[in-house]
């Protein structure tokens, strides 16, 4: 519980219909995508940037806690306020500032969904790549504090790489602006890629300038159906190393074909061991040709079908079942954690063999599904959190999948962060003078350790 | 507040609910489409915020079943965009439907919601006015609709609703599709003051049995006239008759009945060629309402009624079909949250701007008023109409043989 004095001064900055502290507040501000939560004590939606420095005064004099918040859709337990304190959610501060065709750049608050910043800008006939599979219900911020990536981040990159300028606000309130619309720029450290990833602990985003491209001509799509994953492995790598120049490859396993086609009767066979979906883009003739070599490849490696999407509708449909997965899981199982273990292109094979040898060995079902082109294979842990002893071999499976991972050369998290849920493993992924040194920056940045406490490290 | 009924509701959600609000996953993809999340920014009020409080209420975590718990479920349109996104499967309009009954039994009906269940009961139409002015729409009719006066045996009896019989600036759907009826020919019954609510608002309120009542006095007068098809322009009646009525009165009530909406009827009249049509060069979107759209289905049949339209172009807003955004006219909100739920039409309106349309076709009596309600007060140049409507005007005055 705060000090109603103190409960009464966040209202006067924010007003009192946006400072939530009802019990129903509480529990709709206590989760995340993950399976755990804890509620706040207080709830702030500021509308502007001015409010959400006068709030981390406050916090900051009184040494409270304060969690940034999108939409809460993170997968590392990011946003969940552990410490209690206040959860600021930046949702209501989403306006679309400008679009500068001139320098291919536009700029919003931090709570705009990151969907409707990217059909903003496909409006005025550009594209803005970053497409994290739930990007119509995410923020930018939130985009923008785990640097998410999606399908097309192969070929175009992450969020951070189209990260140009940001305005944030420090633990003391203080605001700052960083970089700008140069695109080279080397005057200091380069603040702007810290932040990218910070997860909230060194500063809360209150607007961004993000880089958007011309967009590609067209986009061709293929599927392909292997009878064995291991295959599939090997086809992934033959593409890269072929000329295809993919957009996007993903994965989707025999659980996850099984579960998508019970919620979307799409007609999925369901005696295959995983599916891959290509995606090549550019002119005409080179989206074309890429997708031909890719297609004869996955016949050579294996596949058993390979179908060419030829209308737009029907890369839609293709699509349609990557992009229903994660959500039709829980119709397996009630509980899944989402690993985003990434690791380097060679290793993918690999990877994936010894992901099938940990579910085995713990028996649990892990589902591989994603954007298994970057090495980011998206193993996802069905279990039921009520029964205590599974839970308990979840436990062990993800030290067993982060060392594998950290084994061949991958890291913790290709996109989700670190949140709470890899805390655990930071040493054995970075070392300890790395850590020692990223304590050290938070210190710096946060001396009062209010912004997200307990994130990433202790 | 409701103590001794938390037992009560708290036993619903452990025995029937566990595996309603456990298959939730938090993924936040409901947020993406919630109007109300997508006007208000709050989670309390987003569907997985409300599937939370359900489940907090199952798992003791929330003190008390309080008004403040009442008025998050109140604020919801129940257009059930949410359940079609959920790719787990959770069935929210399950779990509104639920609650907002468990509400009602404990007594946290809002006074205005319970007013209004109050009027529907007493007056048996939802604006309080005599019943018998149900006809009230007819009055001011260059010529008197052959429904009224109807003998013999008929092809159909047309359930008007409360809305088109008594809001006078709905007046002229009904109007139409009287005029249409009567130029192509079908002969048709009106039931007058014989009609009364179709028992939805009732529901919403998570009053069954109040609905119930109503269902049974509506299917019997509808039996009365003889005619063998109901059709209605309102598509929450339409849905209430269809889905509802059989599964409170029993699968049987409707035998011998068909249930008709006048999306149905027109598109099945132009396809037998009853109906001609003027070509009209407009670019329109067609704009699916909840009841109708994603909740029974009817998608097409409106659109083929206009892609028989010379001349007409149809184009479709970012938001269509099952996805359709609901114009902010369900779930009694405009009853218990006027001004929110004035807020949502126009982000309606924009996308029917960004599609390139000049008019917005309904086939809803309530997405007329608001949507053109907004439209007037925000001053956008968008005409809204209702598809009797447009087909009353571009109707040739000779039909085919
Ligand atoms: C079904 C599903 C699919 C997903 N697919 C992808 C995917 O393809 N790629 C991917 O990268 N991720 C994916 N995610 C994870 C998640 O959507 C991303 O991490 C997203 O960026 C989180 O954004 P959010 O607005 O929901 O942030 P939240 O979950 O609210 O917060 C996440 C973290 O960001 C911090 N934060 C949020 N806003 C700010 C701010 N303004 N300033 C400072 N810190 C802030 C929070 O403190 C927290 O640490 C997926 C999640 C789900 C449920
Ligand atoms: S879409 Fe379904 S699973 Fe996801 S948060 Fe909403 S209700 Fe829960
Ligand atoms: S029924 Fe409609 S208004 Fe209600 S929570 Fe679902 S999407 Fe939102």
């Amino acid at each position: 519980m705060l000090d109603p004095k103190i409960v009464a001064e966040l209202e006067s900055i924010v007003g009192e219909q946006y400072t939530l502290t009802t019990p129903e507040d509480l529990v709709a501000y206590s989760y995340d995508a993950t399976f755990t939560s804890a509620k706040p004590d207080l709830i702030v939606l500021p509308s502007n940037t001015q409010q959400v420095s006068e709030v981390l005064k406050v916090a900051n004099r009184e040494v409270i806690p304060v969690v940034a918040r999108g939409m809460g859709s993170g997968l590392a337990a990011g946003s969940i306020p552990f410490g209690g304190g206040i959860v600021m959610a930046l949702t209501r501060m989403d306006r679309l500032l400008e679009i500068d065709r001139d320098n291919m750049m536009a700029t919003a608050e931090a709570g705009i969904i990151a969907s409707e910043l990217a059909a903003a800008v496909a409006r005025e006939g550009y594209l803005y790549p970053p497409d994290a599979t739930s990007d119509s219900y995410s923020t930018l911020g939130g985009n923008i504090a785990c640097n998410a990536g999606g399908a097309r981040c192969l070929k175009y990159g992450i969020t951070g790489h189209y990260v140009m300028a940001l305005e944030v606000v420090l633990a003391d309130g203080r605001i700052m602006r960083l970089g700008g619309k140069a695109t080279k720029n080397v005057t200091g450290y380069d603040l702007v890629h810290l932040i990218v990833g910070s997860e909230g602990t060194l500063a809360v985003v209150t607007e961004a300038t993000v880089r958007f491209i011309a967009a590609p001509e067209t986009e061709r799509m293929a599927q392909a159906f292997f009878p064995k994953l291991a295959d599939a492995g090997l086809a992934i790598n033959a593409v890269l190393a072929s000329g295809a120049n993919p957009s996007m490859i993903e994965i989707m396993d025999e659980t996850a074909i099984k579960s998508v086609e019970e919620f979307l009767h799409m007609g999925l066979p369901l005696d295959i061991e995983a599916i891959l979906l290509i995606q090549t883009d550019g002119d005409e003739a080179d989206a074309t040709r890429g997708i031909e070599i890719a297609a004869e490849i996955c016949r050579q490696k294996g596949a058993n079908q390979v179908q060419v999407a030829t209308t737009a509708q029907e890369r839609k449909d293709m699509w349609l079942a990557r992009g229903s997965i994660s959500g039709s899981l829980g119709r397996i199982r009630p509980n899944k954690l989402g690993e985003d273990v990434t690791v380097p292109h060679s290793a993918i094979p690999e990877m994936i063999a010894r992901i099938k040898e940990i579910s085995i060995k713990h028996n649990l079902p892990i589902v591989i599904f994603g954007h298994a082109g970057d090495g980011n294979l998206h193993p996802n842990i069905l279990f039921d959190k009520r029964d205590p002893e599974e839970s308990h071999r979840v436990e062990a499976a993800v030290g067993d999948l982060f060392q594998a991972s950290v084994g061949v050369g991958g890291s913790l998290s290709g996109e989700h962060g670190v949140g709470v849920l890899k805390k655990p493993y930071l040493e054995l992924a970075l070392g300890p003078v790395a850590v020692e040194m990223q304590k050290r920056i938070k210190q710096a940045w946060d001396p009062n350790n209010i912004l997200n406490p307990g994130k990433i490290f202790d | 507040m409701c103590t001794d009924k938390v037992e009560t509701s708290a036993h619903i959600v452990s025995q029937v609910a566990e595996e309603l609000y456990l298959k939730c996953i938090r993924c936040g993809k409901c947020l993406s489409v919630c109007p109300i999340y997508r006007e208000t920014r709050i989670e309390t009020m987003s569907p997985r915020g409300k599937v939370a409080l359900y489940r907090a209420v199952g798992e003791d975590d929330l003190p008390e079943i309080s008004p403040v718990y009442a008025s998050k479920f109140y604020t919801c349109l129940m257009c059930e965009a949410c359940r079609e996104v959920c790719p787990s499967g959770v069935e929210l309009d399950v779990i509104m439907n639920q609650v907002r009954a468990d509400l009602a039994h404990c007594g946290l009906l809002p006074d205005s919601l319970q007013r209004l269940s109050d009027i529907i009961v007493s007056a048996g139409n939802i604006s309080d006015e005599d019943n018998a002015r149900r006809l009230g729409w007819t009055e001011n009719m260059a010529s008197k609709p052959v429904g009224l006066d109807y003998d013999g045996q008929v092809e159909m009896v047309y359930f008007v609703g409360c809305v088109s019989s008594l809001f006078p600036a709905s007046y002229h759907i009904p109007q139409s599709l009287a005029g249409i009826l009567e130029k192509a020919g079908v002969s048709y019954a009106l039931m007058g003051g014989e009609e009364r609510c179709c028992g939805y608002p009732l529901l919403l309120n998570g009053e069954s049995e109040l609905a119930l009542e109503m269902a049974q006095h509506n299917v019997e007068a509808a039996r009365v006239t003889g005619a063998p098809q109901v059709v209605m322009s309102c598509p929450s009646c339409y849905h209430m008759w269809k889905h509802t009525y059989p599964e409170i009165l029993g699968d049987d009530v409707l035998d011998g009945l068909e249930i008709l909406h006048e999306t149905e009827m027109l598109a099945g009249l132009a396809r037998a060629g009853r109906l001609r049509f003027k070509p009209w060069p407009v670019t329109v979107t067609y704009h699916d309402s909840c009841d109708l759209g994603r909740k029974s289905d009817i998608f097409d049949a409106p659109r083929e009624v206009l892609r028989a339209i010379p001349e007409l172009e149809l184009v479709e807003m970012a938001d269509h079909r099952a996805h359709s955004l609901c114009c902010g006219g369900g779930g009694n909100l405009e009853t218990y949250n006027r001004e929110l739920a004035q807020a949502l039409p126009l982000r309606r309106l924009r996308q029917a701007e960004e599609a390139g349309a000049s008019t917005i076709v309904v086939s809803c009596q309530q997405c007329k008023r608001t949507l053109a309600g907004a439209a007037r007060r925000e001053k956008i140049r968008i005409r809204v109409i209702d598809l009797a409507e447009v087909v009353a005007e571009q109707i040739e005055e000779e039909p085919h043989a």
